[in-house]
C-alpha cells in the first residue's frame, strides 16, 4: 500500500504512450478498414459505369423521330367501289398505302420549297419507314369513313434517319451506306428545320411489338413485356403456395429422419443447378411429353417456376426459424394446436421474411434468359398473346430474351434498343426490389 | 430463513389433483427424470426447487404434455389428472393444455395488442359465445392477473410495449383466461425485477384460490413464501417431497439440506 509503483504491472507502460503492440494492432484496423473501403468503391465504380454506359445507349431509345404529314387518302386507291365496306378495302395492301404516303411527303418537300441536288425519288420515299404505311392502313381500315379526306398523320421516319438525328449516322458514314445517302441527310436537315421532321416520345417502344431486321425504328417491347407479366404471374401463382406450403411442413411438422436430410440437401443443391438445365427440363417434360405449345408464357412461368421454388423455399424456412420458439410455445400453452399456433403466430411474423424471399425469387426469374431460350420464348412474335387465361398458351417473347434477340440483329440501331430494354428490365427490378422493402417495413413487427 | 411465514401457514389437506407414478423422461440417451412419484393437491401451490439441469422444467412440461413438442424427448410412467391418464392416446394434447396452463420463464406476449393476448385462449376453444362475453373474460382474467388498472385504457395497445412484470402478468392473465384446472409456472420471476416479483408472488397466492399451481424457481425464498409444498429434484431424481416448511426447516435428505444451507448447486 505504502509504495504504489511496486504493485504496477511492468509489462505495462504508461497510459499516454501507445506501445508497439497497440500501434500494430491499431495499424492492422486501419488496414482492414481500408481494404473495405476499396472493395466498396470498386463495387460502386462498377455500378456507375454499368448504369452510364446502359443509359448513354439505351435513353435515346424512348425518343424516335417521326414525319408529320398530310395524307391525302385517295378513294380511287384505296376503295375503288365506293361503298366503304371493310372487307373489300383489305385487298389494298400496304404498297397502295406507301405510294400516298411518298406522294404527300414529296407535295410537303415542294410546298416548303426545300430543294436538295441530286434527291432522287426514291430519296424521298426512303426517308419514310417501311412500317408508315401499316400504320395509316390500320388507321384507315379502323375507320373508313377517313378516305377521301386529307388527314394528319405522325410516321416513323427511316431508323437511318432517326440515327442521324441521335447521331449515329453522320455525312461520313452515310457515304459509305448503301441503306441512306448524303442528301437523304441533307434533306433530314432541311426537314427539321421545317419542323416537318420532330423527335419526340416513343411510346410504339414500350407498347409495340419487335419488327423485322429492316425496320428496327418499329420495334418495341410490348410483346417482351406482356409475355414477361404473364410468366410472373404463373411463377407467383405456382411459386408462392407450393414454395410456402413445402417450408412450412419440412420446417415444422416433418419428421427429422434421413429422408427429409435428404430432401434437404437436393433443396438446397436445386438452388446452385444452373438455370439451362430447368430449360432443358422444361422442353422435355412441360413441351415434349405434357404437349404445352411452344414459345408460350404457360411453358416459361413452369420452368421458371421450378428454379424460383428452392429460392422461396430456402428463404421461407430461413424466417420461419427466425420466428422465437417462445411465440409457439405461448400458442401451445394456452390449447392451440399445431396448425393454430403456425397459422395465428409463426406465419404473420414469418411474413416479411418470406414475401422479402418470394420477391427476390421473381426477380431473378425475370432477369432469366437461358431456360427460355430453350423453350422457344426467342422466336419472333408478331401478335400480341390473348387476354389471361388463354393468353398463356400464345406464343410471346419475354424481356431479358428480347435483349438478347435484338443484341444478335445487325443494324446498329438495334444497340441502341437492346440497351433500351435493359432499362426497362431494370425499371422493373428495382421496382420489385422496391415492393419487397415496402411490403418488409409494413409487416415487419416487433416481438 | 428466519423470518419466514411458512410455519403459519395452514396446510389443508386437499384433493389430489395430479398423480405422478414411475415417470421416466429420456432426451435421446440422456435419461432426465428418474422414476419420479409426485402427488400435486388441489387448491394448493406446489414448487419444484433443485440446481439448475436437474430436470424440474422437464417434469413440469411432462405435466402439460409440451415435451411432445420436442422429437428426441420419450416420456414413460403414468401420470394422471383427476384420473385420467394424461399420456392415453385418446388425449389430446390441446384440450389437455386448456386445462392445465402454463406460464413461461421470459414473458412471451403475442405481438398483439393486450385483449387479443388475453382472448386468445377463449376464442381457439370457443369458451364465449358473443363479443360482450369475451369481454367480460378478458376483463376478469386481467383482474385476476392484478394488471387490469394498469391496461384498462389501452387495451388495444401492443402487449409487447408493457413492461416486463406486466408482460408477465399479461402472461399469467392469458392462461387463466381459459380458466385451466391447473396452472404451471416455469421460474415466472426469473426475468423480473423484485417489485414485479413480489407482485406475481402476491398472485400466485391468490390464484391458489381456484387452481392447482405448480412453480419451478430458483430461488429457494420463493419457494419459501409461496408455496404450501416443495419437491427438491436433484441430477434426475425426486429426492425429497413434503411440506414446505417441514423441507426447509427439517429436511430428511442431506441433500436437500446440503442445497438448501447453500452447500450444493
Amino acid at each position: 500500500m505504502t509504495d504504489a509503483t511496486a504493485n504496477q504491472n511492468p509489462a505495462h507502460g504508461a497510459l499516454t504512450t501507445t506501445d508497439a503492440r497497440t500501434r500494430r494492432r491499431n495499424a492492422a484496423e486501419a488496414r482492414f478498414r481500408l481494404y473495405g473501403q476499396i472493395a466498396i468503391a470498386i463495387g460502386i465504380a462498377a455500378l456507375i459505369l454499368l448504369l452510364t454506359s446502359v443509359l448513354s445507349n439505351g435513353l435515346s431509345s424512348f425518343r424516335q423521330t417521326f414525319l408529320f404529314l398530310e395524307v391525302t387518302l385517295d378513294e380511287k386507291t384505296l376503295d375503288k367501289s365506293g361503298v366503304r365496306d371493310v372487307e373489300v378495302m383489305k385487298k389494298v395492301t400496304t404498297i397502295g398505302y406507301g405510294k400516298l404516303i411518298e406522294k404527300s411527303l414529296q407535295s410537303a418537300i415542294e410546298e416548303h420549297g426545300i430543294t436538295v441536288e441530286g434527291l432522287t425519288d426514291k430519296d424521298v420515299s426512303d426517308m419514310i419507314s417501311k412500317e408508315a404505311a401499316a400504320l395509316v392502313r390500320n388507321k384507315v381500315l379502323a375507320n373508313p369513313d377517313l378516305v377521301g379526306q386529307t388527314v394528319p398523320v405522325k410516321v416513323l421516319a427511316n431508323g437511318r434517319i432517326d440515327g442521324y438525328l441521335k447521331g449515329r449516322v453522320t455525312m461520313e458514314s452515310a457515304e459509305r451506306d448503301s441503306n441512306v445517302s448524303p442528301n437523304q441527310l441533307l434533306l433530314a436537315d432541311a426537314m427539321r428545320a421545317e419542323g416537318l421532321l420532330v423527335k419526340s416520345f416513343n411510346w410504339g417502344f414500350i407498347t409495340g411489338a419487335d419488327a423485322s431486321e429492316l425496320r428496327p425504328e418499329a420495334a418495341g417491347l410490348g410483346i417482351a413485356i406482356i409475355g414477361s407479366a404473364y410468366m410472373m404471374i404463373v411463377v407467383l401463382f405456382l411459386a408462392l403456395p407450393i414454395g410456402v406450403a413445402a417450408s412450412i411442413y419440412l420446417e415444422e411438422f416433418a419428421p427429422k429422419n434421413r429422408f427429409t436430410d435428404l430432401i434437404e440437401v437436393n433443396i438446397a443443391n436445386l438452388a446452385a443447378v444452373p438455370s439451362i438445365v430447368f430449360g432443358i427440363l422444361g422442353l422435355a417434360i412441360f413441351i415434349n411429353v405434357a404437349g404445352l405449345p411452344q414459345s408460350a408464357p404457360i411453358v416459361g412461368g413452369l420452368v421458371l417456376t421450378l428454379m424460383t421454388l428452392p429460392t422461396i423455399i430456402i428463404s421461407t424456412r430461413a424466417a420461419l426459424k427466425a420466428v422465437p420458439p417462445s411465440i409457439r410455445d405461448a400458442a401451445l400453452g394456452v390449447g392451440a394446436s399445431k396448425m393454430q399456433s403456425i397459422m395465428h403466430h409463426v406465419l404473420p411474423l414469418a411474413m416479411p421474411g418470406i414475401l422479402t424471399g418470394t420477391i427476390i425469387g421473381l426477380a431473378q426469374a425475370l432477369g432469366e434468359t437461358a431456360p427460355l431460350l430453350l423453350i422457344g420464348m426467342v422466336a419472333f412474335v408478331r401478335d400480341f398473346p390473348a387476354a389471361p387465361p388463354e393468353g398463356f398458351f400464345d406464343p410471346a417473347a419475354a424481356l431479358p430474351v428480347q435483349v438478347y434477340n435484338w443484341t444478335q440483329r445487325a443494324d446498329p440501331a438495334f444497340v441502341e434498343r437492346a440497351s433500351g430494354a435493359i432499362i426497362v428490365l431494370l425499371i422493373f427490378l428495382l421496382a420489385m426490389n422496391a415492393i419487397a422493402i415496402f411490403l418488409r417495413r409494413k409487416f415487419e413487427r416487433r416481438w | 430463513m428466519n423470518d419466514m411465514r411458512l410455519t403459519e401457514k395452514s396446510v389443508e389437506a386437499n384433493d389430489t389433483k395430479i398423480s405422478a407414478r414411475g415417470v421416466q423422461v429420456y432426451y435421446g440417451d440422456t435419461h432426465a427424470i428418474k422414476d419420479v412419484d409426485v402427488d400435486i393437491a388441489d387448491q394448493t401451490v406446489t414448487a419444484f426447487i433443485g440446481p439448475s439441469g436437474c430436470g424440474k422444467s422437464t417434469f413440469l412440461r411432462c405435466l402439460n404434455r409440451m415435451n411432445d413438442t420436442i422429437d428426441v424427448c420419450r416420456v414413460e410412467g403414468n401420470i394422471k389428472l383427476d384420473g385420467d391418464d394424461i399420456y392415453d392416446k385418446r388425449v389430446d394434447p390441446v384440450q389437455l393444455r386448456a386445462k392445465v396452463g402454463m406460464v413461461f420463464q421470459k414473458p412471451n406476449p403475442f405481438p398483439k395488442s393486450i385483449y387479443d393476448n388475453v382472448a386468445y385462449g377463449p376464442r381457439i376453444h370457443g369458451l364465449t359465445r358473443s363479443k360482450a362475453e369475451l369481454d367480460e373474460v378478458v376483463e376478469k382474467s386481467l383482474r385476476r392477473a392484478a394488471l387490469w388498472n394498469e391496461v384498462k385504457d389501452r387495451l388495444q395497445a401492443p402487449g409487447t410495449g408493457l413492461s416486463g412484470g406486466q408482460q408477465q402478468r399479461l402472461c399469467i392473465a392469458r392462461a387463466v383466461a381459459t380458466s385451466p384446472e391447473v396452472l404451471l409456472m416455469d421460474e415466472p420471476c426469473s426475468a423480473l425485477d423484485p417489485i414485479a416479483t413480489a407482485q406475481v408472488e402476491e398472485l400466485i397466492d391468490e390464484l391458489r384460490s381456484r387452481f392447482a399451481v405448480i412453480i419451478v424457481t430458483h430461488s429457494m425464498q420463493q419457494a419459501a413464501r409461496v408455496s404450501q409444498r416443495t419437491a427438491f429434484f436433484h441430477l434426475g431424481n425426486l429426492v425429497e417431497f413434503g411440506e414446505t416448511g417441514q423441507i426447509f426447516t427439517n429436511p430428511s435428505d442431506p441433500r436437500t439440506e446440503s442445497y438448501i444451507t447453500g452447500r450444493i448447486g
